[in-house]
């Protein structure tokens, strides 16, 4: 029915009587360009070649570009080079990381923090999009997922402003806990790993929710109801139906908010303190100095990427593993 | 089936504090932040005595808080207009086409969105340099852009691929050569999903902080503005600001849920 309407409507659109016609008619009508369009359409060949040239360019130059350069630079001694200066190849910027631990402890409580994180994401979503998959009816759930998303599309700033303000000495949270009388004076959430936790599960949230919810749609109902009549617990049945089968949903979704956790830079500068300062702070300071740090600030962000990139991999192949070989 | 009903009840009941507990969670910081912006007061903090206007109305006559807006918008509809284009046509190429490299290409072609911000930025602001592009307009602009490609090809795409091919093959049979098949025929049927793309585009780049961040000169934009004033002291204006920005985007994404929707039932 659908593909009816839709071709109609089509067969009117090219055989239609308003303006745009006579345009596509003129110009299909037009001799030069009848010209090029032949010669570009000769050969398949000839047309695929014309398609896909600007979208390779495109990636390798403006996708793959910036990393490579970012690699090159990392492996220079200055960068950008003054005039009449030699620019020398070393790897001077990554020994460097490895010297002194005012580079490698944020770098290492970066991924940890990622990690726990992202694990914290995963226990507090979990449960919300099971019942937005599995206890709203198909009619609401566009509704219910929606009223998620509103806050999605504010920015980073204004969320994580708002997490100040929630966790300040004189914020919400302080204020509930002194006016019921369970602290006499107000905790310091603020400037501590803690702050910093709740404003980046705040951010990731939904990224891994959506990913979840995708895959535990999918999970036929009627599962879980035969493992209920065959007399399988609550826990049991998300142990051995729910949580193997949505398995592919966990693992992108992990991946995604750890990528994205590892990169904050505006959230940790504002909700954590100097005990808490991340790998994003220190790259970004070779880049507020004076220019002759810029290679430094490129191996460091090589290292952060190909880190990342690593665990990520690995997390995957472990995951897939668990979802192939799961003989229970 | 009364047994099975009354078996997944103790579950439900967990299950829909849990997701309510999770809708306060979300909306909390930000009706807070929303609040806060109505202070009669230059300090920050709870409880709230007196309420006032001022904030607002300061706002609206601030002209570098206006000027910034108008500079955040543009470089938010300058970067949109590019990854669209960019965007439709690099899904054209790779939706329902087999050809070697095409798994690479895809890969490539998601690389921006899955780098780490931090990284994306230092990189682009590099290659910038590299390119003899100056920070500031023109280098944000091409920055967003190249960081939103990804969302908008894997949207493009997954619309491509519900389209009926033998609409294109019945185009090219009444005489319509491919160029005039791709603008009647496939155009016409991506509108829904254009338009989707463009306004995500549009609020990833006008949210977007650590990009415009390093890649700025000494104009800012929005979050970076806001960013700045945070760090010189927290205040009620910066509420204001902020609120403003957030209604704008809420209201945009809304808009835009609403609207992609109701065009995908139609076709």
């Amino acid at each position: 029915m659908t593909q009816n309407v839709s071709s109609e409507q089509t067969t009117r659109n090219i055989g239609g009587g308003n303006s745009t016609p006579v345009f596509w008619g003129r110009l299909s009508g037009w001799g030069p360009y009848h010209a090029l369009v032949r010669v570009a359409t000769a050969s398949p060949r000839r047309q695929f070649l014309i398609l896909a040239a600007f979208p390779i360019l495109w990636v390798l130059s403006q996708h793959l570009g910036p990393m490579l350069q970012m690699f090159r630079v990392s492996l220079t001694d200055a960068y950008p080079v003054a005039p009449g200066v030699e620019q020398n190849f070393t790897l001077d910027n990554y020994v460097r990381f490895f010297g002194d631990s005012i580079f490698w402890m944020p770098f290492f409580r970066t991924l940890i923090f990622a990690g726990v994180f992202t694990f914290c994401t995963l226990l507090i979503t979990y449960p919300v999009a099971y019942f937005l998959a599995r206890h709203v009816s198909r009619k609401n759930q566009m509704l219910f997922l929606l009223l998620l998303l509103i806050p999605f599309w504010v920015g980073e700033i204004v969320r994580t402003y708002a997490i100040m303000i929630l966790l300040g000495n004189t914020g919400a949270v302080n204020l509930v806990l002194t006016t019921f009388g369970l602290v006499d004076r107000p905790i310091p959430f603020m400037y501590t790993s803690f702050s910093m936790g709740v404003g980046i599960v705040y951010l990731t949230s939904l990224y891994m929710l959506l990913p979840l919810y995708s895959a535990l749609e999918k999970l036929p109902k009627s599962m879980n109801e035969a493992a209920a009549d065959l007399g399988a617990g609550a826990w049991t049945r998300f142990r051995r139906i729910s949580l193997p089968l949505t398995i592919e949903g966990i693992s992108s979704g992990c991946t995604l908010v750890f990528l994205i956790s590892t990169g904050f830079y505006a959230t940790p500068v504002l909700l954590g303190g100097p005990s808490t300062t991340v790998f994003a702070e220190t790259i970004a300071g070779f880049f507020h100095v004076a220019g002759d740090q810029w290679p430094t600030g490129a191996a460091f962000a090589t290292i952060m990427f190909a880190a990342a990139l690593l665990i990520t991999a690995a997390f995957q192949k472990i995951m897939s593993a668990l979802r192939k070989g799961d003989p229970r | 089936m009364n047994d099975r009903v009354e078996l997944f009840r103790g579950n439900r009941i967990f299950l829909t504090c849990v997701y309510w507990a999770f809708v306060l969670y979300v909306f909390v910081p930000l009706i807070l932040m929303v609040m806060m912006g109505f202070k009669d007061s230059n300090f920050i903090g709870f409880p709230i005595r007196s309420w006032t206007l001022d904030w607002y109305t300061g706002i609206f006559a601030d002209t570098e808080v206006l000027s910034t807006f108008g500079y955040s918008v543009s470089i938010a509809v300058l970067s949109t207009l590019i990854s669209v284009i960019v965007g439709i046509w690099i899904a054209v190429l790779l939706e329902g086409r087999k050809f070697t490299g095409r798994a690479l290409l895809f890969g490539l072609t998601l690389l921006p969105a899955l780098v780490p911000g931090i990284i994306s930025a230092i990189a682009f602001r590099i290659y910038a340099r590299w390119l003899g592009i100056e920070p500031g307009m023109g280098a944000i602009v091409w920055a967003h852009a190249v960081h939103n490609v990804p969302f908008v090809v894997l949207v493009i795409m997954a619309r491509l691929s519900t389209l009926p091919k033998s609409q294109i093959e019945a185009a090219r049979d009444l005489g319509a050569d491919p160029v005039i098949a791709f603008m009647r025929v496939t155009m016409p049927y991506l509108i829904p999903a254009i338009l989707g793309a463009s306004i995500f585009c549009l609020l990833l780049s006008f949210d977007d902080f650590v990009r415009s961040f390093f890649l700025g000169g000494y104009e800012p934009t929005l979050p970076v503005l806001i960013f700045a004033k945070l760090r010189s002291g927290m205040s009620p204006e910066i509420n204001a600001i902020a609120t403003v920005a957030l209604i704008l985007t809420a209201v945009v994404g809304l808009w835009a849920e609403r609207f992609t929707r109701r065009m995908n039932k139609e076709t």
